[in-house]
Formats: structure tokens, sequence, C-alpha cells
């Protein structure tokens, strides 16, 4: 204490408070201390090396813009809990990578992004209207299509040449016959009937192939109880009992990736994960795995694939630095290299960048692309809308398909998923 | 001391008390400091579960989405749930679920305590091995249960058939309505068994040694010696330990959640589970609401019943 007298250490005293009751009257860091910070919550990418070229190029933003990007990522069945807190906090990151209907669930808390989608959308000649169509709401566009991710068949074509076939199933009616004789010969074909995000994807593909509908295009009408949807369920039922085993009512979403690289699956319905992982473990299997479009049923072919955002927080203090990021992730060359980082897995939603060579370039992937063609959002043919984010997180129509294989007449499980459906629609959330 | 204080005030000489102690004064009052010693506590519960239990009534009687204030609904929320058969499927998949979970922890707990009371060589380490279930965190714990029971890669199943207990391919563990609720209630009873085991050991340790020895005096059979001695003594401690038991079995999240989500087809949803799919997923907090504040009344029944059971040993 020796040298400072009453007089010095009020004087720094003084100052010192004045300085901090500033810094939090205006809710600002010091000059001294400024440097601007994004703050990106994402999940974990099931192609790790797209999440590390998504960090690298983050960098190099952050030095370009003289600011700081911090990419948080975690597991993509924690993301609506903690997206949940944000939105009823007010508070977290600056932006998110949304999936499904959350720029409908969380519209007035979005920030409109029209201007932006606008421009990357003159720039690279428009968007897929499925990809447009799960973030531009009634208010505007709340969000910015990032990337889609195509469903296709996914084969062991060793196994199927051991059966006989030489080529894959063009329809699910084929793939219900192809799959019997695989079945017997000891690798049954695999969909998942279960509490997963991959039983959804399958289900509407099917449905929608077979002309079935979940919701009328009115979006307040249950349309699922119908001939077509028993169409369906005699489909599944059949596939189940005759094609499939019964592991299928227990997978989570890697479940039938582990069913195809054990080497006892014969066909999944699933993206080009399990043959970017086999490449990458060096598993021999690669080599037998290959992938042919989403089959065709009676009312042509349908795919509903899952398709990822980007939204920014009408809360976040930076949302034109968020936007100059957006807009920076999709300059051609960052782009084109994180597809390539994916191995092929992230599509563009966008036409003129879909033309990368990584699709031409490996004929396991040639014909990849051509699924945006015949994709919609779920719940088509009405807008997608928080009702249908809810069927699928109440796993409705996966659960009215477990019913049937487990026995229930196909009319009281179509009664019930109506019920469900009825609900969903009924809890629907109005935006003011 | 006293005396003396009192002279001097007598004498006029004392000065009048300063703020500070008055403030001391006031301090030490009996009923001030004892006020003043609970107030963090008394803080905490208020921001840790009075508030939040108000939230949740609050938004259950709302239709309240995640970041967008509902309107007052009344029961309607309520209403709904109650008439939909997914929450009826809960209700009974809890108290299945509850039943056969606490009655098998009740029974090997006793069991498993009376083990490790006994002097057997390396009785600490065992001790603290039991624990080990308790002690790890259960999301971790139950992925490796969920490998155990994985359709493909089951170790339950490849030993089993191995041993000829089973006939390949085995039970499908995550994937059939009742092999699934068995294997929740499975990892839930390893989980727990360890809190029962301990806690009884711990009063089995109380139960004065004289009273086994009058009663082996007087000819009692271990049987009798267990039935007639140890488990009256333990009464009051069991009756804490179940009715702790069956406040976390009934809330249960983290085993369901990791092991099948609530599926297949519903079949092991709990209360947690469900609030968390309807509530956060799917964003319609005012339904989750009310299905998590489902298990209130049934849990303040369970509490006051066991209470007074208590009182009135």
């Amino acid at each position: 204490m020796n040298g400072t007298t009453r007089r010095q250490f009020l004087k720094v005293s003084a100052t010192t408070s004045t300085g901090l009751a500033t810094w939090l009257a205006l809710d600002r860091a010091p000059a001294f201390a400024q440097k601007r910070e994004l703050t990106f919550l994402s999940w974990n990418h099931f192609v790790p090396a797209s999440d590390d070229e998504l960090r690298r190029q983050a960098e190099v933003f952050s030095k370009q813009a003289n600011c700081t990007v911090r990419v948080d990522t975690m597991a993509h069945l924690q993301m609506p809990a903690k997206v949940a807190a944000e939105a009823q906090s007010q508070s977290g990151h600056d932006m998110y990578r949304s999936a499904g209907a959350d720029p409908f669930l969380y519209e007035h808390l979005h920030a409109n992004l029209d201007d932006l989608v606008d421009k990357l959308g003159k720039q690279f000649g428009g968007w897929y209207p499925f990809a447009a169509e799960m973030n531009q709401t009634k208010s505007g566009w709340k969000g910015v299509p990032w990337f889609w991710v195509s469903f296709p068949g996914t084969y062991n074509q060793a196994h199927f040449k051991k059966a006989g076939f030489e080529n894959p199933p063009k329809t699910w009616a084929e793939l219900l016959s192809m799959g019997k004789a695989l079945k017997k010969q000891g690798n049954p074909v695999g969909i998942p009937i279960s509490h997963c995000s991959d039983a959804h994807s399958t289900y509407w593909s099917v449905a929608w192939s077979f002309g079935a509908k979940v919701l009328e295009a009115d979006g307040k009408t249950p349309a699922i109880n119908s001939d077509k949807t028993a169409h369906v369920l005699d489909w599944y039922k059949e596939l189940y009992a005759e094609a499939m085993e019964p592991e299928v009512l227990s997978w989570d979403d890697a479940g039938n990736n582990r069913f195809l690289l054990s080497g006892k699956g014969s066909w999944i319905h699933n993206p080009v994960s399990p043959y970017n992982a086999a490449l990458k473990e060096k598993m021999p299997i690669a080599d037998d795995i290959n992938h042919h479009n989403s089959p065709a049923g009676p009312a042509g072919a349908h795919s509903a694939p899952p398709i990822l955002g980007m939204a920014v927080w009408k809360f976040s203090k930076n949302v034109e630095l968020a936007k100059e990021f957006i807009q920076f992730l999709f300059k051609k060359e960052n782009y084109d290299a994180w597809i390539v980082a994916s191995n092929a897995f992230n599509h563009p939603p966008l036409r003129h960048l879909a033309d990368h060579p990584i699709w031409a370039r490996n004929p396991k992937f040639a014909m990849l692309p051509k699924e945006a063609e015949f994709g919609h959002p779920r719940g088509w043919p009405a807008k997608p809308s928080d009702a249908v984010q809810r069927i699928d997180d109440n796993y409705v129509m996966a659960d009215m398909v477990a019913k049937v294989v487990n026995g229930m007449p196909p009319k009281r499980a179509m009664e019930w998923a109506q019920d469900q459906v009825a609900r969903a629609i009924k809890g629907q959330l109005k935006v003011g | 001391m006293a005396v003396g204080q009192r002279a001097i005030e007598a004498a006029g000489l004392r000065h009048a008390p300063g703020r500070l102690e008055r403030l001391r004064q006031w301090w030490e009052q009996e009923d001030v400091f004892g006020y003043g010693l609970i107030l963090p506590a008394l803080v905490l519960l208020t921001c840790l579960v009075a508030y939040p239990f108000g939230m949740a009534i609050y938004f259950s009687l709302s239709d309240y989405w995640v970041g967008s204030p509902g309107q007052f609904v009344g029961l309607a929320n309520y209403r709904e749930v109650l008439g939909n058969d997914v929450f009826r499927q809960t209700v009974q998949n809890s108290f299945v679920f509850t039943g056969i979970a606490l009655t098998l922890k009740t029974v090997l707990g006793v069991w498993l305590a009376v083990l490790l009371a006994r002097d057997i060589r390396f009785r600490r380490v065992l001790r603290g091995a039991v624990l080990l279930p308790w002690v790890i965190p259960t999301a971790l714990s139950t992925l490796g249960w969920w490998w155990m029971f994985d359709s493909l890669y089951s170790v339950v199943n490849w030993t089993a058939i191995r041993l000829g207990i089973m006939s390949a391919p085995g039970p499908n563990w995550l994937g059939q309505s009742s092999y699934a609720m068995a294997a929740v209630i499975v990892v839930n009873i390893w989980r727990g068994l360890p809190f029962f085991a301990i806690t009884v050991l711990a009063g089995l340790m109380s139960i004065p040694r004289e009273f086994y020895e009058a009663a082996e005096v007087d000819g009692a059979t271990s049987r009798q010696r267990f039935w007639h001695v140890t488990l009256p003594l333990l009464k009051p401690v069991l009756a804490v330990v179940i009715l702790f038991s069956t406040i976390f079995t009934f809330s249960d999240f983290n085993i369901v959640q990791v092991l099948t989500r609530g599926g297949p087809v519903n079949s092991t949803h709990l209360f947690a589970t469900l609030a968390y799919q309807i509530g956060l997923q799917g964003g319609n907090l005012g339904q989750g609401a009310a299905i998590s504040l489902f298990l209130f009344p049934m849990l303040a029944m369970v509490v006051f019943l066991q209470l007074r059971y208590i009182r009135k040993d």
C-alpha cells in the first residue's frame, strides 16, 4: 500500500467505475477489445471432413472481414432442443443450421434474408423449388437453403449378382420381388420402421410413389386414411415379412448403414454415407457398394431428401455479418471445395453449383443430381409447416407402419394415424 | 460482564450504540439470524425449483410455443393430452416400467446389501465397485448397453447363442415392444441398484448386533433372523429409499432416450421422453408442460402416502 494515497485510490477507482459503467451502458466492449465475433451452430456432419472444410473457410473469412467466426457443432439429434432453448431465451448463436420446418416454426424469430437469397439465386441459375419451399415463408425467406442430401437406393452389387439380378430395382414393386430372393440368399434388404428420421424420408418417398398423401394441398385436411395408403401399408407388410428382418424395427439413423457395411444387407434407402465410410476406412466392401435413383411407383418417382438451411436469429447483433459470411460460403470456389470435402454428400440447392465434376467423375455418384428433379419438401402437396414437422417429430408414419407389420389391420392403423395427423394440425402454431 | 455493563448503563456512562452496533444487535436476534441462514437455500429453491415449476404450470395452461408467448387456454392442453392414445400408452408404460423396476431394485438391493454386509475378502473394494453404475454418467453407460442390445452386434445374443441358451438370431431387444421394455427396465435396475444397496447397507450397519445374538440364542434360523429382525428394523430406511427411487424411476429420461427414443411404436415412452418429444422437438411447450405436470399429482400422492407411513412407524 506504500505510495498509494487516498486521493490516488479515489481517482483510479472513479475512472475504472466510469469506464465500466459506460461499457455496461453501451452494451459493447471497449474499443481496444472490439473485434466482432460471429457464432454459428451447426451439426456434426456425417462426413467429418466437411466440417473441417467449413472451419477452414470460416478462418479465411475471419481474416478477410476482421472478425472471429466460431463454428460450434453438435449431434444432429440434440439440435432441436438446443435451437428451441436459443429461441426461447432469445440468446445464443448468431446463426444456425436449420432443418425441416425450422424456418416456419421460428418464422418470427428469424431475420429476413430476401435480398441475399435473391442475389444468390440470380448468380447461380436459381434455386431448386423443393429447397426453396423449405425456407420461403409467408413473411419472406427465413433461411438460405444450404444443401440437400440425396436419398438414393444404396445396394451391394455382389449380393444382387449372386441372386441373379444384373440391375438394381427401378420400382418399389421390383424391390419387393428382388428382396424376397435376396432374403432367401441370406442378404435381406432394410428400411427402418422405427423412431429415426430415415424412417420418415423413406416413408414419404414410398407414399408419394404410390400416389398417397398425408395432408391435402391446403395443409389443413388430413389425407392419410385412403386406399392408396392402404396399398403402401400392404407393400410395407409384405416387404417386412418376406424381404426384411425384425431388426428394422429398432434402427436408429445409422442402423441401416451398419447393416449394409456388415456385409449382411443387400439394399438400403440412404444417402451415400455408407459408401463414403467404406472408402475412408478402406473397407473392401466399398467396391461392391453402388447407388441407383430412388425407385418409382405407380405414381412415378418421388423423393423427400433432407434439406438443410442456414438461418440467422433476429436477436443477433451480427445479422449483416452473418449474411456476408453466408455469401462467402456460397462463393463458387468455396462451395466447390466443400462439396469435394463431403465427397458428394452435400448437394447444392442452386442449379449452377450442381454442375460440379465430382458427380460426373465417379460413376457411382453420376445419378445423384437427378434426384433433385423429383424431390419435394415433407408434407407435399401441402406447403411445409410446423404441423408437418410435428407429424415427423412424433413418428406418426413410422408408428403406423410398425403397427401394421406387427399385425394391426391397416384400416385401424390408418385411423390411428389420421387422428394423430389431425392433432398435429389442430395444435398448429399461430404466427401473428 | 453483564452486571458490569448494566452498572455502566445505570451510571449513564455508556454512549448510545452506533449504527453498526445496532445492525449487529438486529442481526443477532434469533428469528432474524435464523431466517438469514436459510435465506440462501430459499433463494436457490425459489430460482431453481419454484420458478420453473410456476412457469411449467403457466405454460401448461397456455398455447405457448417455443419463442412465442401464447394465450391462456385453460385446461385445453390437458384435455388434448388425455385424449391422445400415445399419452395413455405412456401412462401405462410408466407404471409398468416403475412397478417392475422398483420391485426388482428393492428385492435385489436388499439382497446385495445383505451380501455386502458379510465379512468377505476385498469388502471395501467390492463396496466401491458396486457404486460404479451409479457414478458413471447415465448417457454414457447407456450407450454401452445400446451396443449390447444392438440388432446386429448384440453381445448378449452372441453369448447366449454360443452358450446354447438362445436360438439364432435371438430377440430383437430394441425392436419388439416387450423386449424393448425389458431392456430399458434392465438398464434402469442396473443403474439404480447401487443406490438401494449402499443405502440399505448403511441401514444394516446401524442394527445393533445384540438383536441378532439374542435371536440366535432363541434359536432363530438365518431366514427367521432376516424376516423378524433385519427387515422390521430396515423399514424406515427402505421406505425413504423406495420413495426416492419411485421419483427417479417415474421421471427417468436418459435411458429411454438413448436406447429407444420411446419406440418401438411408443411402447417405451415415459412422461419425460414424451414431454421432450412434443415440447422441445415439436416446439409445443404448452402440451409438453402439461405432460410433464401429470407426474406431479402422482408423485405428490406417493410422497404423501410414504411420508405418512414413515411417520406412523
